[in-house]
């Protein structure tokens, strides 16, 4: 096997990593001094950059529930992160123990921790490939073994496109996802935005904070997000606030206005 | 997780809603709404049992708080904000009623912080423990993958693709080794005989799968012996430690009989042979550079004496050669320092004894070598090109001569120059003679060209348009060495010849006395073709004559003129100039 070039020689834990950061944000201890520093340096900088990172945890967890329950049996979470609470396979194998889902994660760590927590789980695997490789990802043998694209399949970029820039062609990252999906596939995605926010700095000051860590921020308006779901019909409520997306109560979508994180679900009509 | 889940089981009263309500936010649960308040619900009914039971059981209140941590109610904000929520509100929103209430819940909030720190606890370090062995196996994975692409790297950089087999890199590296580390060492240059044919008549394909196939033989053959191949179908074999030249030569013959098995390639039994070249020596003083030259070059030998055989390499032999090779490459300077000079040697008639033309034969006054004859350098000078340049000046120098030979005879002879097949077939002859032609002065009559007759049989149809051009200018254009090659006449109707010079071969029968049959027959062909010629309009002179009898038989027979010791050895054109007018007979 050729080691994909993209992959580091070491791994440097004194780099904070964004997968490392996002789950301190969760409150989860999966990480280290490097990530700390750098997760409070962001908060900071955004104070409620935890409840955001909470909010889209939510929004996912909403999101596979809400397919699982419409018949969806297979998912693809590229960009998982590090497995902390709520992934995916435990989402989908609670409502079908038949579910299969295959992580994707750049970060080796993020990869090697998966696969500890997945030992023994069938039905549920982790590679380590990059969003902007998706020919690879389509074509590992990981992912044909487990996952069947003659029926459908979710695909899930969740918090992950902003670490896309426009420079990386995102637009056809998708349509190539999108070209190997059965009709019956569903697109599930959320990235950061700052629509509406107005002029805080907060972005600038984000954008800093993440120069240091492995991946750069790319901030997308909601018109960008939305376009990027080109050939998906959007569920309702098309691309909204995390928290706005098939809230569970009332007291959910009010958080609201504090949100970061834009997202929405596309079904592959056909 | 299982029993949050019970949602609905029991409905949430005021004080689990406003738990639920607290906690919320402090970290990410991974559950619903109802799902966080029927699981705060089930331990509101745990701590009021807490709080009533007798004696106080310190263990309801700590498990109570580890429950928290294990639904990721875990963090420092959760706890306080449980501790705060507890203290307001349990006692009165459940309406509970204790003697030493205030005391009662002292003891529980304890308890509760005492459990929620403790799994707290436990459960960052766990945590930290997992995500630094990822760390670990992760850095394992990454260093692993590296070292095996650079033992992938070091392996393609140093072996054939094709065959798998070490490549000149590593056999080089191999052999320096070999050198440093034994007293004698051998090295076999190994090149399939007529490999092109395989590639041209069966494709490069089939041509790749013999070299495989070969590769896959001399593996098997040679064992501990190190093959390499070079590129196309040359191999190399290091033989270490030799004890003398017998070690290599039998892994030359082992290598051989390995080549020359029959293969199945492809559904086509093919069967190759070799040539090697062995080079065995002591390791002092020599070097992997000069250990795979001399393999080369001895390879060529082997290659040279038919092929399907080594050779071994020969220091004498092996200097002859790089002498003749310094000597081709000494021509340029050697011109330029004007080392050449023309002798002649005359044709004579043998009608009536007049010398008719003179042969132009270069010589070279070698600084070291003393005066060199043609045949020890023209050979390397057409192999290496250089020809073309000499030839130049030969023509030049001797269309110069010539031009002032008429000052010392009235009716002076022509010049007879020989050129190589690659001056004929430059495209530039023509002007190069019409112009050498207009500066010297000299009438074309008075230039012959002697070309062999294979020059004259292999050339294209271009060149043979020059000649045409040439010879309607009036030069005349002589088939030099006539008769050894394909010797064919009808090919004479079509070409622009002026003269045939028969080879000398056919003169030194007619030194034997006339009766001896095989001298008779030699006579009776050279008397045809002299007749054949004439009936061309074409004339005949001999060469190679050496004696008057051979003058007078070739006189008998109507051939036209001689050239040869009889008539006169080569030297400077004034000593035959002087003789020329002397109407003397034929013998001189
Ligand atoms: C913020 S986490 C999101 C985790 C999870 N999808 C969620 O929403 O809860 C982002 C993850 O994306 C990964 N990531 C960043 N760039 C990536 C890329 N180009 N390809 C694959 N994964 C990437 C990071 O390593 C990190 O684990």
């Amino acid at each position: 096997m050729q080691r994909p070039d993209w992959a580091p020689d070491t791994i440097d834990i004194e780099r904070p990593s964004v997968a490392r950061m996002y789950d301190y944000y969760l409150g989860g201890s999966h990480n280290f001094a490097a990530d700390r520093a750098a997760a409070r340096a962001m908060v900071e900088a955004v104070p409620e950059a935890p409840l955001m990172a909470q909010a889209n945890r939510a929004f996912l967890r909403r999101a596979v529930q809400f397919l699982a329950e419409s018949g969806v049996r297979q998912f693809l979470d590229i960009g998982s992160g590090i497995p902390t609470v709520g992934n995916v396979h435990e989402i989908a194998q609670r409502i079908d123990p038949e579910c299969r889902v295959v992580y994707v994660d750049v970060d080796p760590v993020a990869v090697a921790h998966s696969r500890e927590i997945l030992a023994g789980n069938e039905r549920a695997t982790v590679i380590q490939e990059d969003l902007r490789r998706p020919a690879e990802i389509l074509a590992h043998p990981e992912v044909t073994r487990l996952l069947d694209f003659d029926q459908p399949v979710a695909v899930m970029i969740v918090a992950v496109l902003h670490f896309v820039p426009d420079a990386d062609r995102p637009e056809e990252i998708l349509r190539t996802l999108r070209a190997a999906l059965a009709p019956g596939s569903y697109l599930v995605m959320s990235q950061a935005s700052d629509d509406d926010r107005g002029e805080t700095g907060e972005r600038a000051e984000a954008e800093r904070v993440y120069r240091h860590t492995d991946s750069q921020l790319w901030i997308r308006s909601r018109a960008e997000l939305s376009a990027l779901f080109a050939g998906f019909e959007l569920i309702d409520p098309g691309v909204v606030w995390v928290p706005q997306w098939r809230p569970e109560s009332p007291e959910q979508a009010e958080d609201a206005a504090k949100a970061v994180f834009i997202g929405g679900v596309g079904r592959l009509g056909g | 997780m299982a029993e949050s889940s019970g949602a609905g089981r029991s409905c949430p009263g005021a004080f689990a809603r406003a738990w639920a309500k607290a906690v919320s936010g402090t970290s990410y649960l991974p559950m619903t709404q109802a799902q966080l308040e029927a699981l705060l619900q089930r331990l509101t009914g745990r701590l009021a049992a807490a709080i009533q039971s007798e004696p106080f059981d310190l263990r309801i209140g700590q498990q109570v708080g580890a429950e928290l941590v294990q639904a990721h109610i875990a963090s420092a904000e959760g706890l306080g904000r449980t501790v705060e929520v507890i203290q307001l509100r349990l006692v009165r929103d459940l309406g509970l009623v204790a003697d030493d209430v205030e005391d009662r819940m002292a003891r529980l909030l304890a308890t509760v912080a005492t459990g929620y720190a403790r799994a707290l606890r436990d459960r960052t370090l766990d945590e930290q423990e997992s995500i630094r062995r990822a760390a670990m196996m992760a850095r394992a994975q990454a260093e692993r993958a590296l070292r095996e692409s650079e033992a992938r790297f070091r392996h393609q950089a140093t072996h054939d693709p094709l065959t798998d087999l070490p490549n000149r890199t590593l056999f080089t590296e191999r052999l320096a080794a070999a050198i440093a580390g034994a007293d004698r060492v051998g090295v076999c240059f190994l090149d399939l005989d007529r490999f092109k044919v395989v590639n041209d008549s069966l494709g490069h394909q089939i041509g790749d799968l013999l070299l495989v196939s070969v590769a896959q033989r001399l593996r098997r053959a040679l064992g501990e012996h190190l093959v390499a191949r070079l590129g196309g179908d040359e191999f190399v074999i290091l033989v270490e430690s030799t004890a003398g030249t017998d070690d290599a030569v039998r892994v030359a013959e082992a290598a051989l009989a390995a080549v020359s098995e029959p293969a199945l390639v492809d559904g086509h039994e093919l069967t190759v042979s070799a040539s090697i070249g062995i080079v065995e020596r002591p390791a002092a003083g020599t070097s992997p550079m000069e250990l795979m030259r001399a393999a080369d070059s001895t390879l060529h030998w082997a290659k040279a004496a038919g092929g399907a055989r080594w050779s071994i390499f020969d220091a004498d032999r092996n200097r002859r050669e790089l002498a003749r090779y310094a000597l081709s490459a000494a021509i340029p300077a050697a011109l330029d320092r004007g080392e050449f000079y023309l002798d002649y040697q005359p044709l004579t008639s043998l009608r009536d004894g007049r010398v008719l033309g003179m042969e132009a034969l270069v010589r070279w006054r070698h600084p070291e070598l003393g005066v060199l004859r043609p045949d020890s350098f023209i050979g390397l000078a057409e192999e290496t090109g250089l020809i073309v340049r000499l030839g130049a000046w030969v023509l030049a120098e001797a269309c110069r001569e010539a031009r002032g030979w008429a000052d010392v005879a009235g009716d002076a002879p022509f010049v007879s120059v020989n050129l190589a097949v690659q001056q004929v077939r430059r495209p530039g002859l023509v002007d190069e003679v019409r112009d050498l032609l207009r500066r010297t002065g000299l009438p074309p009559g008075r230039l012959q060209l002697e070309i062999t007759e294979s020059t004259m049989m292999s050339t294209a149809e271009e060149p043979v348009r020059a000649l045409r051009v040439l010879a309607d200018l009036g030069v005349r254009i002589a088939i030099d060495d006539f008769g050894t090659g394909y010797c064919n006449l009808a090919y004479l109707r079509d070409l622009p010849v002026t003269e045939l010079k028969v080879a000398g071969e056919f003169v030194t029968g007619l030194r034997a006395p006339a009766d001896d049959p095989a001298s008779r027959t030699d006579e009776r062909i050279l008397a045809s073709l002299v007749s054949l010629a004439h009936a061309l309009k074409v004339t005949v002179t001999a060469e190679g004559v050496e004696t008057a009898e051979q003058a007078e038989r070739l006189r008998a027979i109507g051939c036209d003129a001689a050239q040869g010791w009889h008539f006169g050895r080569p030297g400077p054109a004034r000593q035959h100039l002087d003789r020329s007018p002397a109407l003397t007979g034929t013998t001189v």
